[in-house]
């Protein structure tokens, strides 16, 4: 029974990880109805961001802080100089998908020819064991979670208590209603890129730091479970993702308690398939931006 | 019913590409009864060049570039220089088969080839096989045991061999009570079916068995299991990031506290030991992780030529006191001299006429001279003297199934990353227990 408990700490401390990314993915769908495969081999650059500034002394938590702006930033050119054009030129769902697989294979062949295919590492950051309520944690797993539930609530401030976000979920919505409206959407889809990427960027970092090792293939790896917790919550619905992301990361974490660990993604992706057989839309199903857009 | 079509269409199809750039190199021409190539002969090094095991192609090709300048200062084979051609398999089955066949249908005069590591050789070597060429393989996989490929032809023990030898060492360090943790993967995986055979009949126990996948976020539940278990030791077998993963939460979860390692000496590489060093330090390294493997005498004339060859090459240097205490590349090394002799022997480098020859290599025969490298061996046979390679592995003795077996040791760690050996393990012992 400890070893359930133990795991279901860990699984929150893995599904912070996984929530911050799957978060980001869903606001960049959401916002611009692209599936952006990109995003795995984004996360694997801030991770390498994240190594070049510490091998330049900067610590890694101001390194994640950092990484996720570079990340951000990138996103935004990104979306605007290759994605944004390709869509307005009417280029089919199929093919925009292809194309951030194409873009993902490019930028990770790049990372490699600069940085090696060899393994690195930011070093030992998990700081001391802390137990809390029968959880085992280290600090570095508390402080990963406590910055996955401070982003989470700022982005839950942001989309409903400004401006801002009612814009962005109204162009999340119905982009011709809200340009209609006279919302800058393209102006609104780059803060959304750039808020997106750098939650990309950030789970990047945290992932580096959580597997301690990493090489390129840390985000093309990361990036199924993330996907599976965007799905399950709802994909565009970022609060699904944060629930998607600890519903995946706690049952991979049981599964590895109690059965072959070798399975431990299998029962998570289990669970997946039942869920959508049950909501096809995902936990949050579609209610979510016209609903909450009618009370923000 | 789909896929065995395909492998026939392709084996057809790289049948008959080889067999056309043979027709179109050969001299078949004249009177001579062997056909003969022109041009350079390429060595393939079948390996991962890319991806998390790219680290192995690495340490294949460092002992094809010490084999082949060696040859080729020797005057080459039958007056044809030699060369290393890096052929990709990038550590996955599927990915490999294109490549593969790629580099046959592609590389001019690729007359033999080493590698083909366990992840892959189950795909790769029936193409090299079907297109002819004598392979030295370094891989571990049980099901070539009873081997029936004619082209065939392992140096390296089997990976039930292997585990059965991580147990033996495992109990005499005093281990009695020990956690298995691989990653899942054929090569890892194969060390199983030894282990769980040789530790009972070495009175130890095997007190937790996981599989774990590779490169996961976390292990951090796995870690929790294992150390639930109290384990003297991990037989461990994963890569790099997966076992820097995973110590680092086990150190984290157990108060700083780890057990002892037995691992296998394909971890004796320089991203296996700067990965775990980096998370519970160089102490821990040196000081408790075991390397078992294959083993050879490092005080033999061949082993100072090997070496002396990994040293004076550039492209290998910095890796040469690492690379000179593992079995695998070692074996690739003696490899390359045996299918050359070969080919000196046949008075031809096309693989289906000398791969015939590679036994008469290495035999035992009365009145042979015992060469320890390809410029002796060559001095000896344009002497008209039949000769016995004994390299840097020691003599060599085909079953036939073509493979060969020889001793285990036991290594660790130096502190900048070289390997030194701590004890032998008998390999009639090792056998004794599968």
């Amino acid at each position: 029974m400890q070893l359930i408990i133990e795991a279901i700490g860990f699984g929150i401390a893995t599904g912070a990880v996984i929530a911050l990314g799957a978060v980001g993915f869903s606001v960049q769908f959401g916002i611009s109805n692209i599936l952006n495969i990109t995003y795995g081999s984004l996360m694997t650059l801030a991770a390498y961001v994240g190594l070049l500034l510490i091998n330049h002394g900067v610590n890694a938590w101001l390194a994640l802080v950092l990484g996720a702006v570079v990340v951000g930033v990138v996103s935004v050119v990104y979306h605007r100089a290759l994605l944004a054009p390709l869509v307005r030129r009417g280029t089919r769902a199929i093919a925009m998908v292809i194309v951030t697989v194409s873009a993902g294979i490019i930028l990770q062949y790049v990372i490699v020819s600069i940085a090696g295919p060899e393994s690195h590492s930011y070093g030992e950051q998990s700081g001391s064991t802390l137990h809390l309520i029968g959880f085992t944690l280290s600090a570095g797993q508390v402080a990963i979670i406590v910055l996955t539930a401070s982003l989470m609530l700022g982005l839950h401030l942001l989309l409903t208590r400004t401006t801002l976000g009612k814009a962005m979920r109204a162009t999340s919505s119905n982009r011709t209603l809200a340009r209609s409206c006279g919302i800058s959407t393209d102006r609104v889809s780059d803060i959304a890129w750039l808020i997106s990427g750098s939650l990309c960027g950030a789970a990047g970092v945290a992932l580096a730091i959580t597997t301690v090792s990493f090489d390129f293939s840390l985000g093309s790896l990361f990036l199924i479970p993330m996907i599976a917790a965007a799905v399950l919550g709802g994909i565009g619905q970022p609060y699904g993702a944060m629930l998607g992301g600890l519903i995946v990361g706690v049952s991979s974490e049981v599964a590895a308690a109690v059965s072959n660990p070798n399975y431990k993604d299998v029962v998570a992706f289990m669970i997946l398939i039942i869920m959508l057989l049950v909501r096809p839309r995902g936990l949050f199903g579609a209610a979510w931006s016209t609903r909450r857009l009618m009370e923000g | 019913m789909g896929s065995p079509r395909i492998w026939r269409f392709a084996t057809v199809m790289v049948g008959a590409t080889v067999g056309l750039s043979a027709c179109g190199s050969s001299s078949g021409g004249n009177n001579t009864t062997v056909p003969t190539q022109t041009g350079n002969i390429t060595a393939g090094v079948i390996a991962p060049f890319t991806g998390p095991a790219a680290q192995f192609g690495k340490l294949l090709s460092a002992p094809c570039f010490a084999a082949t300048d060696l040859i080729n200062q020797a005057g080459g084979i039958l007056g044809h220089q030699i060369s290393c051609s890096a052929i990709d398999d990038t550590g996955d089955a599927a990915d490999a088969v294109p490549n593969v066949t790629r580099a046959i249908a592609t590389t001019t005069n690729l007359d033999m080839t080493v590698g083909l590591e366990s992840n892959t050789a189950a795909t790769t070597v029936p193409l090299v096989n079907a297109a002819k060429i004598p392979t030295i393989t370094t891989n571990g996989l049980v099901a070539f045991t009873t081997n029936k490929l004619p082209y065939y032809w392992r140096l390296t023990p089997s990976d039930d061999a292997n585990g059965a030898a991580f147990a033996v060492w495992a109990v005499q360090k005093g281990f009695k009570n020990v956690a298995v943790v691989f990653q899942n993967g054929i090569g890892s995986e194969g060390n199983l079916p030894g282990l769980q055979s040789a530790m009972p009949k070495l009175g130890g126990t095997l007190g937790l068995q996981l599989t774990i996948p590779a490169d996961a976020a976390s292990y951090s539940s796995e870690v929790a299991r294992v150390i639930a278990a109290h384990p003297d030791a991990l037989i461990w077998s994963a890569d790099p990031q997966t076992t820097a993963t995973f110590m680092s939460e086990y150190k984290q979860l157990n108060n700083g506290s780890l057990p002892a390692m037995v691992t296998a000496t394909d971890s004796l590489t320089p991203d296996f030991f700067g990965a775990l060093t980096h998370v519970v330090g160089v102490d821990y390294v040196t000081n408790n992780v075991y390397l078992v493997g294959s083993s050879f005498s490092q005080t033999t004339a061949a082993f100072a030529t090997y070496k002396g060859a990994l040293s004076a090459d550039s492209k290998t240097s910095a890796i040469a006191d690492v690379l000179s205490a593992v079995g695998p590349p070692a074996s690739a090394y003696d490899g390359i001299n045996i299918l050359a002799l070969a080919m000196v022997m046949a008075k031809t480098t096309i693989g289906s006429y000398y791969n015939q020859f590679v036994t008469q290599v290495v035999s035992p025969k009365s009145g042979a001279v015992v060469v320890s490298d390809y410029a002796s061996g060559l001095a000896a046979l344009k002497a008209g003297k039949q000769i016995q390679y004994v390299g840097v592995i020691g003599a060599v003795v085909f079953n036939k199934y073509h493979n060969a077996a020889g001793e285990f040791a036991a290594n660790v760690f130096a502190a900048d990353g070289s390997a030194s050996r701590v004890g032998t393990i008998s390999g009639s012992k090792v056998l004794g227990l599968l």
